[in-house]
């Protein structure tokens, strides 16, 4: 089980150490280094909602990077959001902290549904365990889960 | 990951549906099913443990995100298919796995932007095309989802 556990931990590592070869743009990372060189290029990034002004088409979102995370102009941003929303957006870097988006997705539009989120999920962590031990107990003399008789 | 209720629900009418043809499938293992298809969600760690925390104490990059891939999976399943007794153990496995696979295959019809979900087959670096099907914190995912389970269930006292 130290086995199976310490590959899981391995994995992790492995992921975080390559992953950036395999994602098909920029890293966060690499935009907030050295944006110049990636002028031109296509982004797909992940960000929370800092600001937005819905006449102009453009919104400000804090997309976290490596040491410190970055603020990022969006244009052509029409999509209805708040600050502290969740948008995945997909567009040309045109100077060094702007984005021209050809694609916004709101993933969360504001703060508040991110909570919901974690609090819906919560109640289905407690769904799972109370199903579970409905069916299930655990074997004192074992320290297994065995199967309730009277489930 | 969509909101770990949604899930839940949805893997509990999967399963229950399949046990209708599939001897051997009966409640006790639809909620280990239930319990597989929660392994993803163990990502959502980051909330309390950050990945740069991670990072600062191995001295090395860390990801969450292989606990939501088909190795992650396979490997998680395993650690708890091992706290079962010993005659249950294969079965727990492959039904974890089952759960966990079909959770995977639910959250990669998530919304992304460039319509490719994240790289769910690691250890296959390949991004599976979505058809963007919901966003992950949309209410009424869980609407949809216990309509789908409250039917399931209904049926399924019906006919046993």
């Amino acid at each position: 089980m130290i086995g199976l556990a310490g590959l899981l931990l391995g994995m992790g590592v492995h992921y975080g150490a390559v992953e950036e070869d395999h994602w098909p743009y920029p890293e966060a990372d690499e935009i907030a280094g050295q944006p110049a060189e990636h002028i031109g290029e296509e982004l797909f990034l992940f960000g929370t909602v800092t600001a937005v002004d819905a006449d102009a088409e453009t919104a400000t979102i804090r997309v976290a990077a490596s040491p410190e995370s970055i603020s990022i102009t969006v244009q052509s941003f029409d999509r209805a959001a708040q600050s502290g929303g969740i948008v995945q957006v997909l567009g040309e870097l045109t100077d060094a902290r702007t984005v021209d988006a050809d694609r916004v997705v709101v993933v969360n539009d504001s703060g508040g549904a991110e909570w919901y989120k974690y609090g819906v999920s919560v109640i289905g962590a407690i769904v799972v365990l109370i199903a579970f031990f409905r069916y299930w107990r655990i074997d004192t003399d074992s320290w297994s889960f065995g199967v309730r008789h009277d489930g | 990951m969509a909101d770990l209720l949604s899930t839940v629900l949805v893997t509990y009418a999967a399963f229950t549906i399949a046990s209708w043809w599939i001897d051997g499938l009966d409640r006790r293992w639809i909620v280990v099913a239930m319990g597989g298809a929660a392994i993803p969600d163990l990502v959502k760690i980051q909330i309390l443990v950050e990945e740069s925390t991670v990072e600062n104490a191995l001295g090395l990059p860390f990801d969450y995100a292989p606990v939501a891939s088909v190795a992650g999976v396979a490997v998680a399943a395993g650690i708890i298919a091992l706290c079962f007794g010993k005659r249950w153990r294969r079965k727990a496995y492959a039904v974890l796995v089952a759960g966990g696979g079909f959770s995977l295959l639910i959250d990669g019809m998530r919304v992304y932007a460039d319509s490719f979900a994240g790289f769910y087959l690691y250890p296959l670096w390949v991004r599976p095309p979505t058809p963007n099907l919901f966003v992950s914190s949309d209410p009424a995912v869980l609407a949809v989802a216990m309509f789908v389970s409250a039917v399931t269930f209904g049926v399924d006292r019906w006919i046993r």
